[in-house]
């Protein structure tokens, strides 16, 4: 359905097209006019050359998802097209923009009869290869062609141009210029618009531009990281390009290691030594960090581990999302492991999750998971610049770990079992403070010991700490009217499908709520129990084929007591949930519901 | 605690409460009395030291040892040992452990941190056995020996580890034997004091499941390096690794470099402090983020 004031653009082609650099101009001019932008890459698995895409939705009002559908789709190379034909799904009345010499005949491309209506064929190659002497700048060609289609912004289009050209030779910049210019021109004298699509919008203060990996990076050196240690693994590894770069200038050490097992151990090493640290990884990764991440637990060390889960098992699909790590997060290591996982749900709130995942680690003295995925780790999304950098709202409390008093040195006791579980931390340098600190079962000292009094009390101290952080924090979102009968629970990525098509439904008049947990474990009961208690039925949406989420939360919400029916919403990754497709899911229940009255 | 002057260590100082979990006649317990000789000989301050080690026999040493200790998984020694480096530089770090914890398991980590050049000591206990888990076969048991797990004769080739480490670039490589804790003690020194990544192997028997000659024969088979010996020579310490029938104790390869930390303040802070002039805030950093 066309909406002037909320569109979105799909940009197709070969890796040589510009596809990726077309999408980030977009992204910036969009951002730099304060609007809102989602940006999705989507990549063949070649390292250069191959096939890509991007989808860029931009909008005056707020938006939480990619966009089911696109309005505006420019193919750079039908034949590219082809490969991402079932990830870009096209409205009805799609605009197509195409190359005027592409090879592929009309008969041949994959479009149906109603979608041919808005066909425009630019000769973006011939126009560049006039402008510039060459092809490669096509891309900026069509830029200028769409601008001039659909009233885009065209000042701050062309000043993201010479950004993104501002370390080349000013020639560079000039005829990129030129090549924005002649699509423009183009249009004007040869396109005769028989669309109705004109892009509206109000300038506002500019946003920022963030990818989730970027946010948590931005996020662990807010809260103060020292030490960070890892391995370079698809789709988690911007993180560490993030850190290696910009701790070093705040006198942290980031670490490149030889794998997960030893990325894991030294962040352990990093925090036995004082430090805050933190290590990211995906897939077959956070798979061996786990005995690393019982040791945390064991040794009672302070350490963030963020887990951009991919499409599993195995190698899977290391550049496609899945939320199918939960279970592995919340009872990955052997033995009695406790841990603390948070779920992030978009890009801001990356940020957030990664100091109150800080806050939480050095108070509690455990490792905190940050359980994000590939599809919030590598979109862009505009961000408020005020909710970050303006530090007012979300989570920015810093905590620096308790260590001990002269008087507790006096005969110190490194695991004393205190009231709320947490004992204050020595580490080299604090004179009277050396102990014995060891994944083997211990006493308060630290010293071994397996019989099975001290194994039971110094479990139940470790634990103690669950039900301290449990007190202590909550956190979660509510969308839609409360008293609906029908729910919907979601959690991590899901957010943003979901809360779109809560406000739609309510829109069109039916009632229906939204639960997102993030503080995933320990288990808050209290945000489910205000949930459900007016409910009859709540839908449980994830990419999880065995529906994990589903299961967990049935381990502690006993929904049948509730008279609650649980209506499972499962698919496997690639592909994160459509707007659409969770709609329909509302509809249907809710239709039954009605049927049923 | 604001103690002005510090008081002159001894040995005993250095020593635990726990008593050893190993066997009477254990090669370990000649190097644990070395080890305190060692510290106090150095005078290392408990508190800036730290002793850390992985699972094995000889990993349950940092229980014997009133410093900073940690015992940690199975392997993973010398990436905490280097977490730990890095982050409280002034901290001397030793990481111990076994053929099977070193070679085995953790064997992945040997060249990294002895490439990266970290300023840590690395102690291998060796006894070409698995001792915590009784008696099966470990990397530098030698061929053919009957194990609980070879039970037919170990059917791998024995492990040189000193050839490893050269082979890695190592910046200082020594081998001792238990059986002589004064030239453990004399070893230890150089090697704690060495500034880099210094490894150690020591001959350490098992005298449970190798047999109670295994001292005597360890003692027959060793030769000690003198002067004669070029450690900065790398072909000439191949040759002394290389000789398997006589084992030659001493510093058999040293030649320092600059360590991983030196790398990092002379290099790559001022590179990148010279980007950002300075510790740069985070609301400052968030600006490349401006569209």
């Amino acid at each position: 359905m066309l909406n002037n004031k909320n569109i979105v653009i799909g940009i197709a082609g070969s890796g040589g097209d510009g596809v990726i650099s077309a999408g980030e101009i977009l992204v910036n001019a969009a951002s730099s006019e304060g609007l809102f932008v989602f940006m999705l890459k989507s990549f063949g698995a070649q390292i250069r050359g191959g096939e890509s895409s991007v989808r860029v939705r931009m909008s005056d009002l707020p938006v939480q998802s990619q966009g089911d559908r696109i309005d505006i789709m420019v193919v750079l190379s039908w034949s590219n097209f082809n490969r991402f034909k079932n990830e870009l799904l096209l409205e009805e009345k799609v605009i197509i923009i195409s190359d005027a010499d592409d090879p592929m005949s009309d008969k041949d491309v994959p479009l149906s009869e109603e979608q041919r209506q808005y066909w425009y064929k630019i000769p973006f190659n011939k126009l560049s290869e006039e402008q510039t002497g060459g092809r490669q700048s096509k891309n900026i060609v069509m830029l200028g062609a769409i601008s001039e289609l659909f009233s885009l912004p065209k000042q701050a289009l062309r000043k993201s141009i010479e950004k993104i050209f501002r370390n080349k030779p000013p020639e560079v910049t000039e005829s990129n210029i030129k090549a924005m210019e002649a699509g423009t021109a183009y249009v004007q004298e040869h396109v005769e618009k028989t669309d109705p699509l004109a892009f509206e919008y109000e300038s506002r203060e500019a946003r920022l531009v963030m990818q989730g990996n970027e946010a948590i990076a931005m996020g662990a050196i807010y809260a103060g990281l020292d030490f960070y240690a890892g391995y370079p693994i698809t789709p988690s590894t911007e993180i560490m390009e993030w850190i290696s770069r910009y701790l070093p200038q705040r006198d942290g050490i980031s670490m490149q290691m030889e794998d997960e097992l030893a990325s894991i151990n030294a962040i352990l090493g990093a925090s036995f030594a004082g430090k805050k640290a933190m290590t990211a990884t995906s897939g077959p990764g956070i798979s061996l960090m786990n005995e690393g991440i019982g040791l945390a637990s064991m040794a009672e060390l302070p350490v963030v581990i963020v887990n951009v889960q991919r499409g599993g098992p195995s190698t899977g699909l290391p550049t496609k999302t899945e939320q199918a790590d939960l279970m592995q997060a919340i009872w990955g290591s052997h033995g009695d492991s406790p841990r603390v996982v948070i779920a992030p749900c978009d890009v801001e709130d990356c940020f957030d999750s990664t100091v109150l995942a800080f806050y939480i680690s050095e108070k509690y003295q455990m490792p905190v998971i940050i359980l994000s995925d590939q599809f919030i780790g590598h979109r862009k999304e505009s961000i408020n610049p005020k909710a970050i950098r303006g530090g007012k709202t979300g989570f920015r409390k810093i905590y620096h770990r308790d260590i001990p008093t002269d008087a507790e040195l006096q005969d110190y006791h490194r695991f004393r079992n205190t009231e709320n579980g947490v004992s204050p931390m020595s580490y080299p340098g604090i004179k009277g403070g050396e102990y014995l600190g060891s994944g083997i079962e211990h006493d308060e000292k630290g010293n071994p010991r397996s019989d099975a009094g001290n194994h039971a009390r110094m479990t139940e101290k470790r634990w103690r700490k669950m039900d301290y952080i449990k007190k202590e924090f909550r956190f979660e979102r509510f969308y839609g009217p409360r008293e609906s009968k029908l729910g919907i629970i979601a959690w991590g990525s899901t957010k943003g499908a979901v809360k779109e098509a809560v406000n739609k439904a309510n829109a069109m008049g039916i009632p229906v709520s939204a639960l997102i947990p993030q503080l995933i474990y320990p288990f808050l009961i209290e945000p489910f129990k205000e949930f459900i208690q007016n409910k009859n039925r709540v839908i449980i949406p994830e990419l999880s084929y065995a529906g994990q989420f589903r299961r967990y939360l049935r381990g502690f919400v006993r929904f049948a007591q509730y008279g609650v029916r649980v209506i499972p919403l499962r698919k496997t990754g690639v592909a994160p949930f459509a707007v659409e497709e969770i709609l329909e899911k509302i509809i249907e229940e809710w239709k039954d519901m009605e049927a049923r009255r | 605690m604001s103690e002005t002057t510090e008081k002159t260590m001894s040995a005993r100082d250095y020593k635990s409460d726990l008593k050893p979990i190993w066997c009477p006649g254990c090669g370990n317990f000649g190097f644990l009395n070395a080890l305190y000789l060692t510290f106090q000989e150095l005078q290392l301050q408990p508190e800036n030291t730290a002793v850390v080690s992985g699972i094995g026999c000889s990993s349950r040493l940092p229980g014997y040892v009133k410093t900073y200790a940690f015992n940690g998984v199975h392997g993973r020694v010398l990436p905490f040992a280097s977490g730990v480096k890095m982050s409280r530089p002034e901290t001397t770090v030793i990481a111990v452990g076994g053929d099977g914890d070193g070679f085995s398991i953790g064997a992945g980590h040997i060249g990294h941190a002895a490439r990266k050049n970290i300023n840590i000591t690395y102690v291998v206990l060796d006894n070409n056995i698995y001792g915590l888990t009784k008696g099966q076969a470990s990397p530098t048991t030698p061929l053919g020996v009957k194990t609980k797990t070879t039970y037919y004769g170990n059917m791998g080739m024995q492990f040189n580890p000193v050839r490893m480490l050269i082979a890695y670039k190592a910046s200082f490589v020594a081998r001792t034997f238990s059986g002589d804790p004064k030239h453990i003690r004399k070893v230890l020194v150089e090697a704690i004091r060495h500034n880099g990544f210094s490894f150690v192997e020591v001959l350490s028997p098992c005298v449970t499941f190798r047999g109670k000659d295994q001292f005597k024969i360890i003692r027959d088979k060793v030769r000690y390096l003198d002067e004669q010996h070029h450690a900065d020579n790398e072909l000439e310490a191949f040759d002394v690794a290389n000789d398997e029938k006589e084992l030659a104790l001493g510093v058999i390869y040293k030649k320092p470099r600059p360590t991983y930390d030196e790398i990092i303040n002379a290099d790559v802070t001022t590179k990148a402090k010279a980007v950002s002039h300075g510790k740069p805030k985070v609301n400052k950093l968030m600006d490349q983020f401006k569209p």
